[in-house]
């Protein structure tokens, strides 16, 4: 399952979270009114050109200026109603995971340095604290306990001011003295954070019905012994759904143990490394714990404000602290992942909660980020393909894969998941059975990181599809093109991909590519030109899903009298331009973007709604259950992870757009083009709203005088029309639907939320409708969901990016070095081109470290240590990613209607395993374990 | 500790002398002195580069320093830059002007969650100026970006647009010549 909280239970009715009241006020909102500067983004007159299109991201001035954006940035000074004053906290760990905690001494930093306050497990227990479960266990190492990974925290240590932090921090970094040491003790041990299987056997075609397939029938989940997976279940064709399940696979084993004499089995092994992601804003949150009014202030960098500020209050409200408020303020922030689902939030929370009235600021540096922050899984694969040497189709697709998610649970499950249910890559199996185990280990917590696991296993994927095309003797794009999937063929789950797959389109064009059609040639040649170097050319191709398998959006669009239109959403911008994108994507129906745009907006009071239950595991009946109640949602809202913006949150936006397009813009329209006798203008000609169109800013229909936003938007309001438009939408790889009543009007909408606004002239009764919170709150009058089995498909939202790679490795070192790539990607329609490519740009270079320099010890000597950094850990610069030469093409999307598509992950996967392949094309020894460094292509060489 | 006055002239303005440790880095001292965060804390080593300023030298010549292994006091009696002093504002603080690298980076889409941009902002600008007084040969404008930019990391970007962006902007100023 493509889920990112498979174990979580969340609740939130309406903004009260176990009885305390919980404000999200962006960032800009507050701290920047301080600063005299009204917000992080711009009106849209400053970034909209006048051909429609962003002529810059609408945050780019505040940030190449080096304005206050990021959560790192406040200090207590910048926040209003803040006393002055800056505490500083920082966690005291403890790095040998084989012995027993048996208390700190920081005596040794003298009278003048010792924390002002020290916050220790016992205090979290004596004080009620409930830390958030899906974090635990102990946040804080308890004294008399072995840890449970290198590098876990002991205390929070707080100092009311910077010198004395500052100078305490200098002595305690590099530093063991701090902790004292008890007996050796076994490591610690717990089960694995979750194991899956997926079996398919298909029919005859991808067209006929599955024998066994996880979508029709079901995942496997194997009981856990002694801390491994075990099967106790016998096969059994007519037994229950497990029982079936093994039935076919053990089928696929025997045929695969004993293939016919025309297959060919391939069964290799791959190694993944322990990735740092390296976002440059390390983990951070500043809070003021308001001892009078009980209230919380808190700026805090996270991917999932929503969730933060859920778990924030249900930690604190049974505590001794009697939190009546928590004010919580995202920054802009970035993570690639890391900051979405991070205890790290709960620590800040904390050290704020225990300041005294102090505001408490904790902030990692880079050592403290390498030591603590979360990472991208490191997997050990083993593959097996079969490959029918007559007609190169593949027969059957075996994979056994192991995941290390560090010392502390996070998203590991669903990371090992995602990767098993992405390892097909673009091509049909006929027949598999992909097991994969998530365990603990006492390296570093590893989670939510770019690629969701299905980096690992894609790029291991299209090193083997080019092994075998060598093997088999034939061009690894046409066994790529025999292999890859068509529109509507079925995955390895037995799920039908969302609308037309491209994949053959972009398969074709990298056939023709110069470089790869002379890849041979150029290789003599440029070996020809330097002796010193081999010279190699790699192509791979992937498909990933965009999503979570539970995404619930919100915006709310609203437009004033004088046509000024503001956009608040819930996305969190990461970097990746949403706020931009997500402000023209109004356009779609309003003409113009909005020129007011509010991230990480989480206050939805109008809409009012209720959540319970966990969308991934609950049962149809608990469902049909739930949906009797008119305000429940299957989840209320999406962090910004899993490349979801451009499509999911679109939705909302565009949703939202088009509800006050239908509702409030065309009836103006329509009654401004019927005024006069006989119907006016209007009445000549047939006029319909499927033919409106805007056009420079105006719109008309059918030759109707073209209407400008302002002059509908005063008439949409003269007429109490509706002009704001609060949405919610869940999907489960299928969009909720709802029909509501506006007006007279019954409409079925991809929503399972809606509140409207009606104009300023609207009559009283309607005014009167506007109690929830501004808004008129609609019932669903029916609503569908999408079935709870959906959960099994595990993703049908697939963007595609093709890489083709020149590299030469140098003969003596061994090292490698990226001399041009050129991509192939498809995202449907595009919002902003300049921000689709610098997604692609930065996705090529992050796929280049990952392939080429980038690892970590995973225990002793690794990162949990506390004295990695950018010294040790190795990322791709500029002259590593092929700067200057590197080229790429979109593909247009098949009409103005396609959906855009996200893409912030699948842009580093192909680069990967081209780069793999390339290396292999330069020296004829395949290497399977990552990074390539010069050391692993020596012992290739010589092994 | 012991704790020195220091006196600097920041973004064009006589800092207000303060007592700070001797010890103390420029980039604590910005931060937390100062409460200009512009200057980014990435590694603390040297490397990122995120944390550069510009010290404008007697000669006229400008130079990139790191703040997160430098000293305050080092630059004591300094002309210092940040990123927070670039562009031209209006008596209410808002930006009307950029500096050029500011606006091609801005017009090329060059940075995305942005910490590293003030640093990438920082080297660029000290590169035009040293083209300023001695123009770069076409052959040689790659290159000189190249060497200019080339230590700063950039985790999101793949540092395209900031190289292609400097480069544009290098040529707009003319202050390429052929050859």
């Amino acid at each position: 399952m493509s889920n990112r909280d498979m174990s979580r239970r969340s609740f939130l009715q309406g903004s009260v979270v176990a009885g305390v009241t919980v404000t999200l006020i962006p960032l800009s909102n507050q701290a920047f009114a301080a600063l005299k500067e009204e917000s992080v983004t711009m009106p849209s007159e400053q970034w909209l050109g006048t051909n429609g299109k962003a002529r810059s991201r609408n945050d780019a001035l505040s940030k190449v200026c080096g304005g206050k954006v990021f959560a790192r940035d406040i200090r207590a000074k910048d926040m209003p109603g803040w006393p002055e004053q800056q505490g500083h906290a920082m966690l005291l760990k403890i790095t040998k995971a084989d012995h027993i905690y048996a208390g700190m001494d920081l005596s040794w930093l003298g009278a003048e340095l010792q924390p002002d306050r020290i916050v220790t497990a016992e205090d979290l227990a004596n004080d009620g604290i409930a830390f958030p479960q899906d974090h635990g266990p102990d946040p804080l190492l308890p004294v008399g306990q072995v840890p449970m990974f290198i590098g876990h925290p002991v205390a929070i240590l707080i100092w009311n001011d910077f010198e004395c932090f500052r100078q305490a921090k200098a002595k305690l970094k590099f530093n063991d003295k701090a902790i004292r040491y008890g007996a050796k003790a076994e490591l610690y041990q717990t089960d694995p954070y979750g194991s899956f299987r997926y079996v398919r056997v298909g029919g005859a075609t991808s067209a006929d019905e599955d024998e066994f397939a996880s979508l029709k029938d079901s995942i496997l989940f194997p009981m856990l012994r002694n801390r491994r997976p075990v099967w106790d279940s016998q096969p059994d064709l007519h037994g229950d759904l497990t029982e079936r399940g093994l039935y076919y696979a053990g089928r696929i084993k025997q045929q695969i143990d004993a293939p016919p004499d025309n297959w060919l089995v391939f069964d290799e092994r791959y190694k993944t490394p322990s990735i740092e992601p390296a976002a440059l804003e390390p983990d951070n949150g500043n809070g003021w714990y308001d001892t009078v009014s009980k209230t919380l202030h808190f700026v805090v960098a996270t991917q999932c404000p929503l969730e933060a500020a859920t778990e924030t209050a249900k930690m604190i409200a049974p505590s001794r602290f009697a939190l009546n408020n928590l004010k919580i303020h995202p920054g802009y922030t970035v993570g690639y992942g890391s900051k979405d689902h991070n205890i790290f939030v709960y620590y800040a929370a904390l050290a704020a909660l225990y300041g005294a009235g102090v505001p408490v600021r904790l902030a990692n540096d880079r050592y403290e980020q390498f030591q603590s922050g979360i990472k991208r899984h490191p997997f050990d694969i083993r593959y097996q393909l079969a490959v029918d040497k007559t007609d190169y189709s593949f027969k059957i697709f075996r994979a056994e894969m192991s995941v290390d998610g560090g010392g502390r649970a996070n998203y590991s499950s669903s990371v090992a998941a995602v990767g098993a249910t992405a390892a097909q890559s673009i091509y049909y199996m006929p027949q598999n059975d992909l097991q994969v185990t998530a365990y603990h280990s006492r390296g570093v917590e590893a989670g939510s990181m770019r690629g969701y696991g299905t980096l690992q296993s894609m790029a291991s994927t299209e090193m083997m599809v080019d092994e075998i095309a060598d093997r088999l003797g034939i061009d690894a794009i046409v066994l790529r093109k025999k292999n890859a999937m068509v529109s509507g063929t079925k995955n390895t789950q037995g799920a039908i991909p969302a609308g037309a797959l491209r994949l053959h389109e972009i398969l074709d064009k990298a056939a023709v590519h110069e470089v790869w059609k002379n890849r041979h040639a150029l290789k003599q040649q440029r070996e020809a030109q330097d002796p010193y170097h081999w010279h190699g050319v790699g192509f791979a191709i992937c498909q990933k899903d965009f999503g979570t398998g539970s995404e619930a959006p919100m915006a709310s669009v609203e437009f004033t009298a004088d046509g000024h239109i503001s956009l608040r959403h819930i996305g969190i911008e990461i970097g990746t331009g949403m706020s931009t994108s997500q402000a023209l994507v109004v356009a779609d129906f309003l003409g113009s973007p909005a020129s007011e745009v509010t991230t990480g907006e989480t206050q939805w009071d109008e809409l009012q709604l209720t959540t319970g239950g966990n969308p991934y595991t609950m049962s149809q009946a608990e469902q049909n259950n739930f949906l009797l109640d008119p305000r429940w949602v299957g989840k209320l809202a999406s962090a910004s992870s899993a490349s979801n913006s451009a499509y999911y949150f679109s939705h909302a936006t565009r949703e939202a757009a088009r509800v006050l397009f239908n509702h409030g813009l065309w009836p103006a329209a329509l009654h401004i083009w019927s005024q006069g006798p006989y119907g006016g203008q209007a009445n000549p000609y047939v006029v319909r709203r499927e033919d409106a169109n805007w056009v420079d800013g105006q719109l008309t229909a059918n030759g109707m005088q073209p209407l400008s936003f302002a002059q509908l938007a005063k008439h949409a309001h003269d007429l109490g029309l509706i002009t704001g438009a609060t949405v919610h939408g869940f999907n489960r790889w299928s969009w909720a639907e709802s029909e509501f009543e506006i007006g007279k009007t019954r409409v079925r909408l991809p929503l399972d939320g809606l509140a409207v606004k009606y104009g300023d002239g609207a009559a009283s009764e309607k005014q009167a409708q506007m109690n929830s919170a501004g808004f008129h709150l609609l019932d669903r009058k029916t609503v569908h969901y999408p079935d709870v089995q959906l959960n099994n498909a595990a993703v049908t939202y697939y963007s595609p990016v093709a890489t083709l790679v020149e590299v030469k490795v140098n003969k003596g070192t061994g090292e490698v070095q990226v001399l041009n790539h050129h991509s192939w990607i498809e995202c449907g329609r595009v919002l902003v081109e300049e921000l689709v490519k610098g997604q692609l740009e930065g996705g090529v270079a992050m796929g280049i470290g990952h392939a080429l320099m980038e690892e970590m010890p995973l225990y002793e000597g690794g990162p949990g240590e506390g004295d990695w950094n950018f010294n040790r850990y190795r990322l791709p610069m500029a002259r590593h990613v092929a700067v200057w030469k590197q080229t790429s093409e979109i593909l247009p999307p098949l009409s103005r209607s396609d959906p855009a598509k996200g893409i912030a992950e699948v842009v580093m996967i192909p680069v990967v395993g081209a780069i793999g392949n390339a290396v292999a094309h330069a020296i004829g020894k395949r290497v399977r374990d990552l990074p390539l460094t010069s050391t692993r292509i020596k012992e290739a060489l010589n092994g | 500790m012991a704790n020195r006055s220091l006196q600097l002239t920041l973004n064009g303005n006589a800092a207000e002398p303060v007592d700070i440790p001797d010890d103390l880095l420029m980039i604590d001292y910005l931060h937390e002195y100062k409460n200009l965060t512009g200057s980014r804390l990435g590694c603390g080593q040297g490397i990122c580069h995120a944390c550069v300023v510009i010290v404008d030298n007697p000669d006229g010549t400008s130079e990139e320093v790191r703040t997160c292994i430098t000293g305050a006091h080092y630059f004591a009696g300094k002309r210092v830059r940040t990123i927070e002093g670039h562009a031209t504002r209006d008596d209410e603080g808002k930006v009307t002007q950029l500096n050029p690298i500011q606006q091609r980076f801005v017009d090329e889409f060059a940075f995305q969650c942005s910490y590293c941009a003030p640093g990438f902002v920082n080297a660029a600008t000290v590169l035009v100026e040293k083209l300023q007084r001695q123009p770069v040969a076409k052959s040689q404008l790659e290159k000189v970006v190249e060497d200019s930019l080339g230590h700063h990391i950039c985790r999101c970007t793949g540092y395209v647009r900031y190289f292609s962006a400097t480069r544009n902007v290098l040529t707009e100023l003319g202050l390429v010549r052929e050859g």
